[in-house]
């Protein structure tokens, strides 16, 4: 099969994806917003499904997830592996409720699950495609998160661009020097272990090298008052001014409060638990 | 340098020693610098210069709390008693690996950085100032992750500047920039010094650089002070200086062998030193050119021909046929690199790719090697295309050095990644292989060490190791001589030059003009993803358009030889000496009382 070049499913493409939702660069409803706002709209989304085991509340609740994921333009990359998640998630559950002789109701109990995973899931990933790592380090400081933590938020993304692209070099050095499996076995098995045989070795040249360019980082962030700005409040005054909670912040988290309480009231109206499925 | 004014930065029996070393980085330093200098740090390797500059801002002893005596004075504060928050405010550094300093996401953001850190009410004017004084606003919102490397420099620096220093050290610019992008941080430099009175503090080995831009030069030697001399006497010390690793600048070196009595710092005051001896120097290009051998390079060529035609029969070892090639952005565009680019690489071809940065070489180089295919036309290498066969196939033909040679260290020792290749094509007597490439790269007794753990230039030669290894019909180079010192460097050189014998060709993409003058035996110019020329290098030093397109700079040799119109420019001081005697009606060297 000829060789062409590929502009999704590449090592490039996952680097530029993650960028993308790194950096809100779709724009969307969330993300402008004030992010402290953005993380409370988060808390209640993220809650909420915890306090009911009611599958209709349950499935108001993943759909108002899945249309804020369509207001916050949610990147492929990320739907993808949402939906993949899912699926195994999926086969997971009918697998188990087969072989550890479950019947309807275990299956239903693990399914009741999923749903609350995928209605926190798709709130987390609204949230956090619309907050770009600067807005969300500002928040965590605002809210009296330490110092340390916000940065490392803000620094972690600075460094993913970049990992990335050490990875795909070191990842192509392994490719071409090392032998490739001389048949590709049964469908492709021992090409696909060689393959992540490769990206698993990959990430040892990386740490070193990482190490040993982390020291310079450290000593700039000595020089230029990061520890000074811990102690000292002025700083932070000056880092966290522009933070504003406006009408559309209060707005979207009313709007998603209310939707939430209907959530419950039509469970309230119409319950189906898992008690229902059980037969006879 | 005695001065009634004190000293900005004052250090007297300053020792250092890092935590759990046997013996002392830092012995005995006495050093002087006076506010408004413009000082360069010279010294080999491991001579703690790096060391030295960190006692300015409290890095040492306060961030490296090793054993220190002595006592250090910046502005007059003593730094043992102060602190490193206080002396930044005072001393602005700017690494050598200065893309690790910035820890931002967008330039602005990193320059407002410190000042927001210190809490000062006026961050925001002091930003918008230190961009300006670089003329780098443009770049504010740019992620910093975009920028190339001459811009992250000038955003490194901007954001020291931002805190409103009195002193700027700044650690070896030309190691990772290309030497258009480091002059004109030089310049910038400059200007700050001249006109805001920074003392500007730099650790360098080019003598280029020291000769031009620097007051005064400090030689360091196993931690220890040598000398501290305005810059006109320590030139005039290259004999000592070459010692230490630092070879006179060409220009210096034409003018001792001349027999000048000055020695001029810029090429424009060599002109005017050697102008003022030899004032008809032949301009027509009638002279004969003198042979090519001394540099290493064929006959040169007269202006028509060019030495690849001569076998333009032969089949060549790669090809490049139409190729267009781009990448994808993160708006979703398609950014072509490369455009509709035709090629032919032959057999003992010593290939220069030159081309100011994003034009497009590594990329012509990835597609040669097969780790990418073009977006269209076609690639082949040894007759196979490289659409047909995966990267690791494609290794058999043909091997791609890294421009970091650390990524390219995969096991835990030079030696386990010299094998990785043949071990695994099954090769026979792979040891006796391995072991006679060491050999030849001069490691084998640095075998067993991680590659990460050797000195650049060391690192370097691992990695051509490493493509020896593979047995190439081409090798392929990426910046083999980047940001290594003069002397790393020209073994590198050297290496390159006793490899041509055991492979078909090598194409290097390189910034550096040393390397061309004298490996290269043919140049292409890359301008804009577009093959912009194809010629000898002596007939590229001939057209100062296509240089300054390319954002090169010739050696200064040839620069002067230009500017005293000799045709063809001369590439080695060794041409330029013979030829200037030859053109001399005397034909002596120059008599001291043609001086006034």
């Amino acid at each position: 099969m000829a060789r062409r070049q590929r502009d999704v499913v590449s090592v490039e493409w996952v680097k530029l994806e993650l960028i993308r939702a790194a950096y809100a660069t779709r724009g969307g409803l969330f993300s402008r917003m004030d992010p402290r706002m953005v993380l409370l709209w988060y808390v209640i989304m993220a809650a909420a499904p915890w306090l009911t085991h009611n599958i209709t509340v349950l499935a108001g609740l993943f759909a108002l997830g899945a249309v804020s994921v369509a207001l916050a333009r949610v990147g492929p990359l990320l739907l993808l592996l949402f939906i993949v998640g899912l699926g195994l998630e999926t086969i997971y559950i009918l697998a188990v409720a087969l072989l550890f002789g479950g019947n309807a109701e275990t299956a239903v109990a693990l399914l009741e699950l999923t749903l609350k995973l995928g209605a926190v899931s798709t709130a987390s990933m609204a949230a956090f495609v619309s907050l770009d790592p600067e807005k969300l380090s500002d928040a965590l400081l605002s809210l009296r998160a330490p110092a340390l933590l916000a940065f490392a938020v803000s620094y972690g993304y600075r460094m993913l661009p970049i990992l990335v692209e050490e990875f795909n070099t070191v990842f192509d050095n392994y490719r071409i020097r090392s032998a490739p499996p001389a048949r590709h076995g049964f469908l492709g098995i021992r090409t696909l272990v060689h393959w992540v045989k490769m990206a698993v070795l990959s990430f040892y040249p990386i740490f070193l090298n990482t190490a040993q360019s982390v020291r310079t980082t450290v000593e700039s962030l000595e020089t230029r008052g990061f520890t000074y700005a811990t102690v000292d409040q002025r700083g932070r005054d000056i880092r966290l001014g522009y933070l504003k909670v406006t009408a559309l912040d209060i707005c979207v988290v009313a709007t998603t409060a209310v939707l939430v309480l209907l959530a419950y009231l039509a469970g309230d109206q119409w319950p189906l638990m898992r008690r229902d499925f059980m037969s006879g | 340098m005695g001065s009634s004014t004190s000293p900005i930065i004052d250090l007297q029996d300053v020792s250092f020693r890092y935590p759990g070393a046997a013996e002392d980085t830092l012995r005995n330093v006495n050093l002087q610098i006076e506010a408004g200098d413009f000082t360069t740090v010279v010294g080999g390797n491991g001579s703690a210069k790096t060391t030295l500059c960190k006692t300015f801002n409290g890095l040492v002893p306060h961030y490296w709390s090793g054993d220190f005596s002595g006592v250090a004075r910046v502005c007059g504060i003593d730094t043992f008693t102060s602190s490193v928050a206080e002396l930044s405010s005072r001393v602005g550094y700017v690494y050598q690996d200065f893309m690790n300093q910035l820890v931002r996401p967008t330039v602005r953001d990193e320059v407002s950085f410190g000042p927001v850190n210190f809490g000062l009410a006026d961050h925001a004017e002091r930003t918008a100032e230190a961009l300006e004084m670089l003329r780098i606003t443009e770049l504010s919102d740019r992620f910093v992750w975009q920028l190339s490397g001459g811009q992250a420099h000038l955003t490194a620096l901007a954001s020291v500047l931002a805190m409103r220093p009195e002193i700027v050290v700044v650690d070896e610019p030309v190691a990772e920039l290309d030497p258009a992008r480091a002059l004109e941080i030089y310049q910038r430099l400059e200007l700050l010094n001249r006109e805001f009175g920074l003392t500007v503090v730099s650790i360098e080995h080019h003598a280029e650089f020291i000769a031009q831009f620097a007051s005064s030069v400090v030689l360091m030697s196993q931690g220890s002070q040598v000398w501290h001399l305005p810059v006109d006497e320590a030139v005039y010390r290259s004999a000592e200086l070459e010692d230490h690793g630092i070879p006179a600048p060409q220009i210096v070196q034409a003018a001792q062998r001349l027999g000048l009595q000055d020695t001029p710092r810029t090429v424009d005051s060599a002109v005017t030193a050697l102008g003022a001896a030899a004032p008809a120097v032949p301009t027509s290009s009638t002279t004969t050119p003198p042979d090519g051998e001394q540099n290493g390079s064929r006959p040169s060529p007269g202006p028509e021909s060019s030495g690849p035609a001569a076998h333009r029969e032969e089949t060549p070892v790669a090809a490049v046929q139409s190729v267009s090639h781009g990448y994808k952005t993160v708006k979703n565009d398609l950014r072509m690199v490369l455009h509709d680019v035709d090629l032919e690489v032959r057999r003992g071809d010593r290939l220069a790719l030159l081309g100011s940065n994003g034009s497009g070489k590594t990329t012509l180089l990835k597609l040669l090697a097969g780790i990418s295919v073009p977006r269209s036309g076609e690639v082949v290498v040894d007759g196979v295309s490289t659409r047909s066969r995966s990267a690791g196939r494609l290794a058999d033909h043909v091997a791609y050095i890294w421009q970091q040679p650390q990524q390219m260290f995969l096991k835990e020792s030079i030696r386990g990644d010299v094998r990785l290749f043949p071990a695994g094509r099954g090769e026979k007597n792979v040891d006796s292989l391995v072991e006679d490439i060491l050999h030849q790269v001069r490691l084998a007794e640095f075998a067993d060490a991680d590659g990460r753990t050797l000195s650049g230039g060391q690192q370097r030669r691992a990695t051509l190791a490493i493509g020896l290894a593979m047995r190439p019909s081409v090798l392929l180079l990426d910046e083999p001589t980047a940001s290594l010192d003069i002397a790393s460097r020209d073994s590198v050189i050297a290496m390159l030059e006793q490899l041509s014998g055991s492979i078909a060709c090598s194409v290097v993409a390189t910034h550096d003009m040393t390397l061309v003058s004298e490996w290269a035996n043919r140049v292409i110019v890359l301008d804009a993803g577009r093959i912009a020329a194809d010629l000898s290098p002596r007939e590229l030093f001939d057209q100062p358009e296509l240089l300054r397109r390319a954002h090169l700079v010739p050696p200064q040799i040839t620069q002067l030889g230009q500017q005293i119109g000799m045709s063809p420019a001369p590439l080695t001081v060794d041409e330029f000496v013979q030829r200037f005697r030859q053109e001399q009606p005397l034909g002596g060297d120059l008599v001291e009382t043609e001086r006034s």
